[in-house]
């Protein structure tokens, strides 16, 4: 042994609060403070000291050693930075280390300098997980068996016998589906001698669309899945089901796990997914919203939020698909894993486009269908305008100047002139040929620009019915989802007023103008032109409104792909952004438009001509003309109104982001260089040849490829080890999120590699998977305690016996419908909801209410952040919104209380009464034998028949029911 | 996978030489070690939260300079950046200041009760927080963190201390009877601790204190008697049969505790045996302090049987006209005068029915709000001020706590915490620190991190003990 190494296992390794001082004080110091030069990271590294390795700190640098353990008089780190010498002062720059870090670094060395032995700094590229998985891959589940029996063997354990029949088909059939056998499934298992027959029951459990909805349960604890926004409002979404719909129909259709991955990362942005992609990549934003936290005006603490959003959306991939903790590098250099904060935000810059929110999902030929009837109205209507200025140019009659994009809102947000087509949301209406919005969240938004815009004129005739009201932007061009806009905003600085809104004020000022004096319904000519030299000029009816004014030397710039048309709203996030009213028109120019030619464009607008006027002025030609496409119009129109509308859904929205910086110590007010999209160097492959500011899409689709890849190391054993530890109640790493560092070390290392390449040989397939492991010996075996081998391993880790475990919650009470005879054949579609909502000062609160209406599978309920079941939340049911890996499994008083007293519970119990006594036609002893047959999954026996029997002579079936619902058995797999 | 039986440790260890499975015993002697790291000064806390953001200038904190500039711009402050974006100019306190008690602490006339008992407080003048926005600033103050899914503190302390009973939960909560806070039992979840450890809200409107503590109405007596019996019988053989389980013995015993809290539960929310005075000195005889004074006088109940944690919710929704809670957005004098009729007079009964009754001496009492107000108007010419969360003032009375006493201050206006600036992670370390607990050494592994109440901050503030 390394004489250094042979010091360090000496040191500290019995003091647990040293270590902990270590981890807790001087790592981080070092890190914060020392790395940038004392580490491998280091540029250039100085004096030739490293801080990042217990050895290298032991060893010192160029001027001897650092540190003594033991002495601190002696150890030049502790004079050094204690700037006690003014040849030796560190850090050289920046503030001197606080006197209470200086305290601890003099505690620590006094203390021996304590230093974990293996964990070394980060840990280093050779971490196992960090490997590519290697050994021969599995032939059979045989190879199972092998594996977990070597392991034994080294203890002096063997394996259980094989689990008697009957508990074998409860195991497979709750692991599978979460519902136990019915008593027919029972009687042919039994039955069937042959050697296929549990290959059989495989088969058909897999087959069985109560797979899907048992997984995609689990699936859910991990992307923290909720239908409520959490936070102040907490609202409820309504429509974040067809997420939950998607994962049960991949499931069940076994969607590899490789396009299982990329659908949720990048389905939006992948070739031909269609709304499938859009739905399942609702995965990165299925969890909380502060919706308040979005829409405040504090621009620092607004930035603030968005940052933990993007956190939780990093945390949430790493973790989920990587198993490991990027999120950890926020604010600086992981300490336990080889990752960098600059990495961190590599990560942040390929989900900084996505936002969460409700978005459109359809099908091709949904949205095709609806853009060419859109395309046929609106090349009528060209045509027509055509010969319309025509026949008024004929009249002498003014003509306004050419804008870039028009929208007439004869028939949704379509632009007459260009490509700059709106998408109404929130609500918004198009009727009577204006765009309607009703100052709550309706709203319509432009694809993004198709060229860039500095120089521009806003413009649009609006219509409000009501002056009372503040802070609604008529039209609006953003980018950034609000960080940078211009808008044309009512009310908001001044009472009924104008003014040309803008981020922060930046380009505002109140303007010396009249009160707006129009009327319920009266149409008002609004107008601002920003000019090439940062001149602002807002416009009213044809005539300017308060002064030009110049806040800037240059206007803001909107970049094409970037920048987008908003109308209603003065931005994404604004408070009181809404508009109340209706706009009939809106036009947006690429230059600023002189005064005149405003008057011009207003006037044109204003010099309505009477159809008389034009149809005498038309040769007999164009009346002729004018007359079909006015048929042609109508035709066209009614065509459009019968394309039924696309759906929406809770499944986030995308906008192409400012270019991504690191922030230094995580802080928003310090941004460092700016950064690429990437990986993990540590994995591999982690350049995705991608430029700061590439497409939003294309960052997330490289990065899905990345992380599918079967040559990561991590996808495969990350999602075999999920697999393992749902059909074993345990992984064979313990922290399924967390393969890193920090987690734990595989019990069985070799198994876990070569379950992932057989994995990846097999097509990533999860069912074949599965197969393989509940064929296994392991899996089939006995789960009868055998207290030697307790001993031995109390925990059962080895897996000397199969481990007993309790049912989930849900799957508790899927059992009690299933037995009962009310479980509700209605699968998919819009969430049960089991309660009442009310609303108070602005935020939704849920009174539960119970109800034969509400008996649909678990997965089907809706999961709300508060109002919770007390069934579910007593039997460990996580909160919704928060990453659970790995359910805890709890006996309180209070699970007692619920299967005691809860109404559903004697509902259940009720109805399972009936359904046997039916079954048994009054025939009371069979009625007994039928209840243990489908509560057990076993026949009770001479014993327990007689017991109940003469229980429910006296007190009714109902009450033996209910005791079933309470015995351990029942919410125990054995 | 074992169960992890989540029952009293008094439990345990009485059990412990008895026949309990290795796995059992294996999970009691882990937690154990976590029971205090040092002689605790309190051994209970109450934890009074006023939401909405009440006002430090207008209560504890008291500002001459804002008389003297009242009606002036606030100036020499930095960037000015609040929540609604509209900052007005400064507003001197509408309510008149005084000292009070031998302490002379300054507590204003918007709060006559609990100036009285003001040589019990130790007012930290000097707390500021991460967050203008209520439910995440209500998150940090609660958990530690602004996103929700973080353990609340009672669960924290429930953890790590466990309770002293077996028939009452360790951490119980007792919302406003106006109305649940935001987000409801998002206050008071366990996050990713286990389930047990969440707050358990007890309703002082409905009839039944905790949901499924009855039988559904109609259940025949007999009937559940001898279905409980079968029950027992049922389990029991189970138990047999399986060897010496743990998970199937902690169940069997997770019966018997769940028929005790049937009966204490009830009891202990029974407030027909307290005497008139009583009822009187926590307000219950004026209409409007009596629904949170019920409150007052309940934690009291449950802390005299055993119950760890207490957490009282002042304020409901933060929307509203008129507003259920302390966000004088409009008018400060309307709003914080309305609060303070349903708060003063129940607080201040609670410090002084402690105090008579010996159990102030190792009961903790936390009073905080999620941040301060603005000492600026909201918009120029309005009487209401917006949130603050760079200065505002909690306190602390009971064990362990230094009495009578004002710690740290805020600037000349109350914008900026300067002398000792509190952190929520500062006062959340020192709460567990009179609890006997080590706040960097109470963690719990989720997803890759040792989880704490205090993130990776917090030190215990020293001038505040005694």
């Amino acid at each position: 042994m390394h004489a250094l190494s042979l010091l360090l296992a000496l040191l500290g390794q019995d003091d647990p609060e040293g270590l902990a001082l270590f981890e807790s004080k001087i790592r981080p110091i070092f890190v914060e403070r020392c790395h940038s030069c004392h580490s491998a990271k280091a540029v250039k590294l100085k004096g030739g000291l490293r801080l990042d390795h217990p050895e290298s700190i032991l060893k010192g640098g160029d001027t001897g050693l650092a540190i003594v353990p033991g002495k601190p008089a002696e150890s030049l780190l502790l004079k050094a930075v204690r700037q006690e010498d003014p040849d030796l002062k560190m850090p050289p720059k920046g503030e001197k280390l606080p006197d209470r870090v200086l305290a601890d670094i003099e505690a620590w060395i006094k203390r021996g300098a304590p230093m974990p032995r293996d964990s070394t700094g980060p840990a280093g590229a050779e971490f196992w997980a960090f490997q590519a998985p290697r050994g021969p891959a599995l032939a059979d589940a045989g190879g199972i068996d092998r594996f977990i029996r070597a392991k034994l063997r080294e203890k002096g354990l063997r394996p259980s016998p094989p689990a008697d029949k009957a508990t074998l088909l409860r195991r497979v059939t709750l692991d599978l589906t979460g519902l136990p056998p019915s008593p027919e499934e029972l009687a042919a298992f039994l039955a069937d001698e042959s050697p296929g027959a549990f290959g059989k029951v495989v088969d058909r459990l897999l087959d069985s669309p109560a797979y899907g909805e048992r997984w995609a349960r689990h699936w859910l604890d991990v992307a923290r899945f909720t239908e409520t926004h959490g936070f102040e409002y907490n609202k409820l979404r309504t429509n974040a089901w067809p997420y939950r719909d998607w994962l049960i129909g991949a499931l069940n259709a076994d969607l590899p796990y490789d396009r299982f991955t990329r659908m949720q990362i990048a389905g939006d942005a992948l070739e031909g997914a269609g709304p499938e992609g859009t739905i399942a990549a609702a995965f990165l934003t299925c969890g909380t919203w502060d919706e308040v936290g979005y829409k405040q005006q504090s621009v620092v603490m607004k930035a603030r939020v968005r940052e933990e959003d993007l956190e939780d959306i990093i945390a949430t991939v790493s973790q989920t698909f990587l198993g490991l903790t990027v999120n950890c590098a926020r604010c600086h250099n992981h300490k336990f894993a080889p990752i960098t904060q600059a990495e961190y935000y590599k990560f942040k810059s390929v989900f900084e486009g996505v936002l969460p929110g409700e978005r459109t999902v359809a099908t091709a030929t949904e949205t095709s269908a609806l853009s060419s009837a859109d395309a046929r109205v609106a090349e009528t209507e060209r045509e027509l305008a055509a010969i319309t200025a025509a026949l008024r140019a004929k009249l002498r009659l003014p003509a306004g100047p050419a804008p870039v994009a028009r929208w007439t809102f004869e028939n949704g947000g379509q632009d007459s002139v260009g490509g700059l087509h709106a998408e109404l949301l929130g609500g918004a209406k198009v009727e009577g040929g204006r765009l309607r919005l009703d100052g709550k969240s309706a709203h319509a938004r432009t694809v993004p620009l198709a060229r860039a815009l500095q120089e521009k004129t806003l413009e649009a005739w609006v219509a409000l019915p009501t002056r009372k009201q503040g802070g609604g932007g008529v039209i609006t061009v953003e980018k950034g989802a609000g960080a940078e806009f211009d808008s044309i905003v009512f009310g908001e600085r001044q009472k009924e007023k104008w003014i040309a809104g803008s981020e922060g004020f930046r380009r505002t000022r109140d303007l010396a103008a009249l009160l707006e004096t129009a009327g319920p319904g009266e149409l008002v000519h609004v107008a601002a032109a920003y000019g090439a030299d940062g001149s602002i000029q807002v416009y009213r009816n044809g005539v300017p409104y308060g002064d030009s004014y110049a806040p800037a030397p240059k206007p803001a710039a909107f970049g094409a792909a970037e920048a987008y048309v908003l109308f209603g709203m003065r931005h994404t996030g604004g408070g009181a952004a809404f508009l109340n009213g209706e706009i009939e028109e809106a036009a947006l120019y690429d230059r600023a438009l002189s005064a005149a030619e405003v008057a011009a464009s207003f006037a044109a607008a204003g010099h309505r001509v009477s159809e008389e006027d034009l149809e005498a002025a038309a040769t007999a030609e164009e009346r002729a003309r004018r007359t079909i496409l006015r048929k042609t119009l109508e035709e066209a129109r009614r065509g459009r109104a019968g394309v039924p509308p696309l759906k929406t859904a809770y499944v986030g929205t995308r906008v192409q982001p400012a270019v991504t910086h690191r922030l230094v110590r995580g802080d928003v007010e310090k941004p460092g260089e700016a950064v690429a999209a990437g990986g993990l160097a540590v994995l591999g492959r982690a350049d995705l040849g991608l430029t700061p500011d590439a497409p939003e899409a294309e960052r997330r689709r490289r990065f899905a490829d990345w992380v599918a890849d079967p040559k990561n190391p991590l996808t495969a054993r990350v999602i075999v080890n999920r697999v393992w530890r749902l059909h074993f109640g345990r992984g064979l790493v313990g922290t399924p999120n967390d393969l890193g560092p920090t987690g734990e070390r595989p019990t069985h290392p070799e198994l876990l590699d070569a379950l992932a390449l057989r994995f990846v040989e097999d097509g990533m397939s999860l069912k074949k998977l599965h197969r393989l492991i509940v064929s296994s010996e392991t899996y089939r075996q006995s789960s009868r305690l055998d207290p030697a081998a307790a001993a031995v391993d109390a925990e059962d880790r080895l897996l000397s016996r199969f481990p007993p475990r309790r049912l989930e919650a849900e799957a508790i009470r899927d059992s009690m419908l299933f037995v009962s005879g009310r479980l509700s054949p209605e699968r998919a579609g819009p969430s049960a909801k089991p309660f009442s909502t009310y609303n108070s000062g602005g935020s939704t609160y849920y009174s539960l209410k119970d109800g034969p209406e509400f008996d649909r599978r678990t997965v089907y309920r809706f999961n709300l952040i508060s109002g919770k079941d007390p069934l579910l939340d007593a039997f460990d049911a996580p909160d919704p919104g928060v990453r659970t890996p790995d359910r805890r499994t709890t006996i309180t008083p209070q699970q007692a209380l619920v299967l005691l007293n809860d109404p559903f519970v004697h509902r259940q119990a009720e109805a399972f009464a009936a359904r046997v006594t039916a079954e048994s036609k009054g025939d009371l002893a069979e009625g007994v034998r039928r209840a243990h047959r489908r509560a057990l999954g076993r026949e009770a026996t001479a014993e327990e028949a007689a017991r109940s029997e003469s229980l429910a002579r006296t007190h009714g079936l109902k009450t033996v029911c209910w005791a079933l619902f309470n015995a351990a058995e029942f919410l125990h797999v054995r | 996978m074992c169960d992890e039986a989540i029952l009293p440790r008094r439990h345990f260890l009485r059990q412990a030489g008895g026949g309990f499975g290795a796995v059992a015993l294996a999970w009691m002697e882990a937690r154990a070690q976590e029971k205090s790291h040092f002689v605790p000064r309190a051994r209970r806390v109450i934890h009074v939260f006023a939401l909405g953001g009440m006002s430090h200038v207008d209560t504890f904190d008291f500002k001459p300079e804002l008389i003297r500039h009242d009606g002036q711009a606030l100036s020499g402050k930095g960037k000015v950046d609040t929540f609604f974006g509209k900052p007005g100019n400064l507003l001197k306190s509408p309510f008149e200041f005084r000292q009070h008690g031998g302490s002379g602490l300054w507590v204003s006339d918007l709060l006559p009760s609990i100036a009285s008992v003001a040589d019990e407080l130790c007012v930290v003048r000097s707390m500021l927080t991460k967050n203008n926005n209520h439910t995440p600033a209500t998150f940090l103050m609660d958990s530690g963190f602004t996103m929700s899914g973080f353990p609340s503190m009672g669960s924290w302390v429930s953890y790590g201390l466990g309770s002293e009973t077996e028939d009452l939960p360790a951490f119980v909560v007792l919302p406003d009877p106006r109305g649940e806070p935001a987000g409801g039992s998002a206050n008071w979840s366990a996050g990713f601790l286990p389930a047990a450890h969440q707050g358990v809200a007890f309703s002082t409107r409905t009839a039944e204190p905790v949901k499924d503590l009855a039988p559904p109405a109609g259940d025949d007596p007999a009937a559940r008697a001898a279905g409980l019996g079968l029950i027992d019988a049922i389990n029991r053989e189970d138990a047999a049969r399986s060897g010496g389980d743990s998970a199937l013995a902690a169940r069997l015993r997770s019966y018997e505790l769940a028929a005790r809290m049937q009966i204490r539960v009830p009891e202990a929310a029974d407030l027909s045996n307290e005497s008139e005075e009583t009822r009187r000195l926590y307000g219950l005889d004026r209409k409007d302090s009596e629904g949170f004074g019920r409150n007052c006088l309940l934690a009291r109940r449950l802390l005299e049987r055993g119950v760890r944690f207490v957490q009282l919710f002042h304020g409901g929704a933060f929307g509203g006209n008129p507003r259920i809670n302390w966000d004088a957005h409009e008018d400060v004098v309307a709003n914080h005068r309305l609060q303070a009729s349903s708060l003063d007079r129940p607080v201040a009964g609670l410090l002084l029915d402690l105090r008579r009754r010996g159990m102030l001496d190792d009961t903790l009492v936390l009073f905080t709000t999620e941040f301060g107000r603005t000492p600026m108007t909201e918009g120029v010419g309005t009487r209401g001020r917006d949130h603050h969360p760079h200065a505002f003032t909690s306190w602390l009375a009971g064990a362990g706590v230094r009495r009578g006493t004002a710690f740290g201050s805020s600037d000349e206006v109350g914008y900026h915490a300067v002398e000792h600036p509190v952190t929520t992670y500062d006062l959340h370390a020192t709460v567990l620190h009179l609890l006997g607990l080590d706040h960097t050494k109470l963690t719990f592994y989720h997803n890759g991190i040792q989880r704490r109440l205090t993130d990776v901050h917090g030190h215990v503030v020293e001038g505040l003990l005694a």
